[in-house]
């Protein structure tokens, strides 16, 4: 078995892998599946196998912290403070079978910040650009959001669009259609939330996730670089290692 | 029976045989799994084998699997369907596009087989730089004969467990699946089917082990006999997750031991209690062989149990059992037994352990199977030496649905007076018995350790104080409760001798021992043996409750009759939804804890604000921060992107890093100090007093702390050239003028129509204050000034034009050598110092280069040396002379623009002197 192959793919190496994923028709043989499965077995069955790094942006005042807050939480918080700085969230979601522990940075979305936040970016595997749509300003100013995160993160950070406060219907100023033209046009996730009912907030991170995941099993994403945003497990044979990737190396402030 | 030994013979020296592994991959035939090290790289090699493997002429290697990055085991179950409990595992092997699925026996074993075969793959996967070569395996493929054998075969496999998935998610038995289970049925047709072709299955499988597998069936190894018999639990059907099983899957770090723990503590919230009947039966057959059905024992009760442990003693009194523990009579009570269970339900052999005569078998209700989990068998032997087997105890425990379980069926020490010696037996057993766990580090599992333990067997307590006759007349009386007193047991475990905690019902029935061999006469042997109860059931634990405790005259090979209780036991059931809720809300509740664990601060202060920033007027504003996280936290500022320092180089933060215990806090100051250097800047409006500060958490969040200020630009840090142009002072003057007199510089004619002022009015209001106040003052320039008179000089000088200055001379003095100081450009700009030291000693030359300044610092390089030489003149009463003036405003007003040494100063000094000395030579 397999030994014809050997050659080939010692010589073929990375490309090789990633290769035979897209290939493999049948799903239960990709190497994605492969992969995923290992982990399953090896890794104990709570812990999860994969770190992705969000970041949260958008003008002040959209609900950035309170779509985290009920991300982690599962509450709203009302009177949320706005955010002077850069908040942390992590939660453990379940992407195709994998738990993966998302890692969310949430940042002060105050103009006079913008500079200090821009330095957050870098690494991202996932943005958050969120828009109050009850506010048209914000969204106005997506592109400038836009540009920083393009110009910021890697070319495969996967940017999903948000359009918070949908609970508040009556005062809607930015329709869904417009926005979800502007997601297409830019080649972007799109979805309508409500950080106070709940509603799409789980989708939103999980979506954003699952293009990531995606991304991973096709290849495009490469764990090994630098700035991939994901952290990957093989598995956790030295046990006990909780607080030593609970939080990643802050980078860009420390340069 | 390890057959990695057998696979190590067929291996180089160099290369060794880790584990090996039985798979069966058809019902007749398994292969061997052996994973193989050399020089640090791994491989699966695969075997075929005809019998127990014991010597490398048994194997014959079929396949080799490098263990490299294009090899994955891979755990076949869908999330929805996660394995049945007791089940094989079944993995699938790949290796770049190949793929093979086998079917591991259920057991620890195979676990311990999955997890090294993963363990060599990660170490693979970690060290990317050294790439296996697998040059070591290439001898093999050259030898033998190709890998068509096994693929064909296992594939063949593989369209099978197809079809039992399918069969098995649809819940209806169709005829596939059935056929496997009764083929499978070889050892103990669990299932009774009165169809004539299944039987005929059955029979046909039965030569063929005879012929084939001989040599396994006559040494049989706790693992391959798990193949079979496993395949019978295995061919029940697949349905929802067993969260049994989840709960004890091997663990490997905090997060996950936190999570088994907290699900543990809130078992109550997700399990119920549900009812089920547990068979216990124990026969000592004193060697013989089945002769007559079980029936009469083992389907007495009206409903069929859920459950059979039955227990045998004196299975086999052969030296050959004796010594080499291997006995036909296994099988053959192990058939008479699945004969004889209860004809309306189906049952599966889940586990079979024996020593010697003592055997444990334990059989469920088809539907219960995919409840049972971590079954493990363990034998101490307590016979001859304390070690032998011939006396002892086997035990199987398991999981069944959430409720440990185990059962022990012992024999211990003959003989009326050796009750002590029984007691010792008992307490041996409880403490030598262990099982083993799933994950190494966790200590095994004791008898004790279990929701409900189940003790039968011959425990061989006898009835003493009482002679023969006395005895069977109270039997023949039927006065039990009597006799009954006079039991050993029941006075042992009275004066909590042994048996503490364990219950027994009462015993309504005659003593079982002893008999004539086929009758139901007491023992007319010369021995003439005193009736007892030998055979006993007991248990420990809670919500049992006894259905039925009674002997069985009917049976009459054994010189004891068999005994059975069927047992009401409350088993903790597993309420998915309430599982699945409790695990999320344990789940959400370590999120929540990590995320609360982030190290978190209270700032006192958002944003500050600082009034009215002054030319070197210290202000400073405290931050305090308070830990009000969940646990000690390090602070620190740290620097923006593109900024070498966390903040402006007008600000300090004091302490910048630091260490606050949980609860505690820190008083921070920010300092805010305009000196000569960030003064120009600030004057001119290029800069702000504005800085955002980022207070880093280690490993926390960020807090952006804002800094806001106004400056109140001075004549402090200007330049000579933008004060010559103003006329009134700084501070009335827009912050636009003078931005653009700062930016015009350099461009003599830009800026204003007006006419320069020949020198700037502060310097000279400064020196004429002087002139005309402190000409005689001794000490002038000599002694300190006050630093608060500095700043009324200051004030005064930047809001207005006063007739006089404030303060005492020795302010005066100091404030217009820190005036001097602050100049942006010295009164020598810097681009003419070099000129200067060169022509130091030459007077005309020094005169030269002043002539060359711009013209407003030439006219205060002259003003100021005029004033000196006034100054000099009165030298008798203010006690200067040239050198200690030319030492002092020699380094005001030529600056180097880098350091300067001993020589340059002196240079400076000399230089400057010939304008000191000019009027007198």
């Amino acid at each position: 078995m397999g030994r014809q192959k050997e050659d080939t793919v010692r010589q073929q190496g990375e490309t090789e892998r990633g290769h035979s994923e897209t290939e493999g028709g049948h799903s239960e043989t990709t190497w994605g599946d492969r992969m995923r499965t290992n982990i399953k077995m090896t890794a104990a069955p709570y812990n999860y196998s994969y770190i992705f790094k969000y970041i949260i942006i958008g003008d002040m005042g959209v609900g950035k912290s309170c779509l985290l807050h009920q991300f982690t939480e599962k509450k709203f918080m009302a009177d949320c403070p706005h955010t002077i700085g850069v908040e942390f969230g992590t939660r453990i979601m379940e992407v195709h079978g994998q738990k993966v522990k998302l890692q969310i940075w949430d940042t002060a979305g105050q103009e006079r910040f913008r500079a200090v936040t821009r330095s957050y970016y870098r690494g991202a595997a996932g943005a958050l650009m969120v828009y109050d749509i009850t506010r048209r300003s914000t969204y106005n100013h997506l592109s400038s959001w836009l540009t920083d995160a393009r110009n910021l993160t890697n070319p495969n950070t996967v940017i999903i669009l948000i359009g918070n406060k949908a609970d508040l219907e009556a005062q809607r100023d930015v329709t869904y259609e417009e926005a979800k033209q502007f997601a297409e046009e830019n080649g972007l996730l799109f979805l309508e939330a409500s950080a106070k009912t709940g509603e799409n907030v789980e989708e939103a991170f999980l979506e954003a996730a699952k293009r990531i995941y995606q991304n991973i099993q096709d290849g495009s994403l490469d764990l090994n670089a630098a700035e991939s945003g994901v952290q990957h497990k093989p598995s956790a044979p030295q046990g006990g290692r909780l607080n030593a990737d609970s939080q990643p190396a802050k980078e860009g402030c420390s340069c | 029976m390890d057959q990695s030994v057998a696979i190590q013979e067929t291996l180089e020296k160099e290369e060794n045989c880790l584990i090996c592994e039985v798979v069966s991959h058809s019902i007749t035939e398994s292969i061997l799994l052996g994973l193989v090290e050399s020089s640090k790289e791994h491989a699966i090699f695969i075997y075929t084998h005809r019998r127990m493997a014991i010597t490398a002429d048994d194997v014959s290697l079929e396949d080799i699997v490098p263990v490299s990055l294009d090899f994955a085991v891979v755990e076949i179950s869908s999330p929805e369907e996660l394995a049945v409990v007791g089940a094989d595992t079944r993995v699938r092997v790949s290796y770049q596009e190949e793929a093979l699925e086998l079917r591991l026996p259920f057991g620890s074993h195979s676990r311990l087989f999955l997890s090294e075969v993963n363990r060599a793959w990660s170490d693979a996967c970690k060290s990317p730089t050294h790439v296996p070569t697998f040059e070591w395996i290439n001898k093999y493929h050259k030898a033998n004969k190709g890998p068509g054998v096994v693929k064909q075969a296992l594939g063949t496999t593989f369209t099978k467990l197809n079809q039992h998935r399918k069969t098995g998610l649809s819940g209806a038995r169709s005829p596939p699946a059935q056929n496997e289970w009764q083929r499978s049925g070889e050892m103990s047709e669990p299932l009774r089917d009165s169809e004539k072709s299944d039987q005929k299955g059955s029979s046909e499988r039965e030569i063929g082990s005879n012929s084939g597998t001989q040599k396994s069936r006559v040494c049989p190894s706790p693992e391959s006999q798990a193949i079979s018999r496993d395949d019978l639990v295995h061919a029940s059907s697949h349905t929802t997750s067993n969260k049994a099983q989840i709960l004890t899957m091997p663990q490997f770090n905090l997060r996950d031991n936190l999570i088994r723990c907290e699900l543990l503590k809130n078992e109550d919230l997700y399990t119920y209690r549900e009812n089920f009947s547990l068979f216990l039966g124990t026969y000592n057959v004193n060697g013989q062989t089945p002769k007559e059905s079980l029936s009469p024992w083992l389907s007495c009760t009206l409903d069929p149990p859920d459950m059979y442990c039955v227990g045998f003693q004196e299975l086999d009194l052969s030296k050959e059992a004796f010594f080499f523990n291997d006995t036909p009579k296994e099988l053959e009570w192990t058939k008479a037994v699945s004969k004889g269970l209860h004809p309306d339900a189906k049952y599966a052999l889940v586990k079979l352990v024996r020593l010697v005569g003592i055997m444990l078998i334990f059989y469920v209700k088809k539907e219960h199977a995919e409840f049972i989990s971590e079954v493990e068998a363990e034998t101490v032997g307590t016979g001859i030496m304390g070690r032998m087997g011939n006396k002892g105890a086997v035990a199987i425990r398991f999981h069944f649905h959430n409720s440990s379980i185990c059962v022990v069926n012992s024999h211990l020490a003959a003989h009326i007076e050796e009750y002590e010696r029984r007691n010792q037996d008992y307490k041996d057993i409880c403490s030598r018995l262990q099982f083993r766990q799933l994950e190494p580090t966790q200590t095994p599992l004791t008898i004790m350790k279990h929701d409900v333990v189940l003790w039968i067997g011959d425990l061989n307590y006898r009835i003493s104080d009482l002679d023969v006759s006395n005895v069977k007349e109270l039997i023949s009386k039927k006065d039990f409760e009597t006799l009954h007193s006079y039991d050993q047991l029941k006075r042992q475990i009275d004066e909590e001798a042994v048996f503490v905690g364990f219950v027994e019902g009462e015993i309504d029935f005659q003593p079982t021992y002893k008999y004539d061999t086929g009758s139901d006469k007491w023992d007319t042997s010369e021995k003439c043996r005193v009736p007892a109860w030998c055979d006993r059931v007991l248990w420990r634990g809670k919500n049992i409750k006894q259905q039925h405790y009674q002997s069985h005259m009917a049976l009459k090979a054994s010189d004891h009759k068999p005994v059975s209780s069927m047992l009401e036991i409350g088993i903790k059931r597993v309420n998915s939804e309430a599982y699945k809720k409790t695990f999320e809300e344990i789940v959400r509740n370590i999120d929540k804890m990590e995320n609360e664990c982030i190290p978190s601060v209270t700032l006192s202060k958002q944003e500050f604000h600082f009034k009215d920033v002054k030319f070197m007027q210290h202000q400073a504003e405290t931050l305090s921060l308070l830990n009000d996280g969940q646990v000690p936290c390090q602070f620190e500022f740290i620097q923006k992107p593109n900024e070498y320092t966390y903040c402006k180089p007008w600000l300090t933060a004091n302490p910048p890093k630091g260490f606050i215990a949980q609860g505690g806090s820190v008083d921070i100051d920010l300092e805010v100090f305009v000196n000569r250097s960030t003064a120009p800047e600030l004057n001119s409006g290029k800069e702000q007093i504005e800085d955002i500060l980022v207070l880093h958490l280690e490993r926390g969040k960020d807090y952006f702390i804002p800094l806001t200020g106004n400056y109140l630009p001075s004549c402090y840090g200007s330049s000579i050239r933008s004060l010559c142009h103003l006329r009134d002072p700084i501070q009335e003057i827009p912050q636009e003028t003078l931005r653009d007199l700062a930016e015009s510089s350099g461009d003599e004619n830009a800026v204003t129509v007006e006419k320069p002022l020949d020198i700037p009015k502060e310097l000279w209001m400064m020196v004429d204050h002087l002139f005309r106040n402190a000409i005689k003052q001794e000490d002038i320039f000599q002694q300190p000034g006050l630093r608060s008179e500095f700043a009324e000089i200051r004030d005064c000088l930047d809001t207005g034009m006063p007739d006089s200055l404030p303060g005492s001379n020795h302010s005066v003095a100091e404030a217009l050598l820190l005036f001097l100081d602050a100049l942006p450009q010295p009164v020598v700009p810097y681009s003419f110092y070099q000129l200067c030291l060169e022509g130091c000693s030459n007077a005309s030359q020094c005169e030269k280069v002043i002539s060359m300044l711009p013209r407003c610092h030439q006219n205060v390089f002259n003003y100021i040396s005029a004033f000196l030489r006034e100054l000099l003149k009165n030298s008798a009463n203010n006690r200067l002379d040239v050198s200690i003036l030319a030492t002092i405003f020699a380094s005001l007003l030529l600056k180097s623009p880098q350091k300067q040494d001993l020589a340059e100063k002196r240079k400076t000094q000399e230089f400057f002197q010939h304008f000191l000395t000019q009027g007198s030579s």
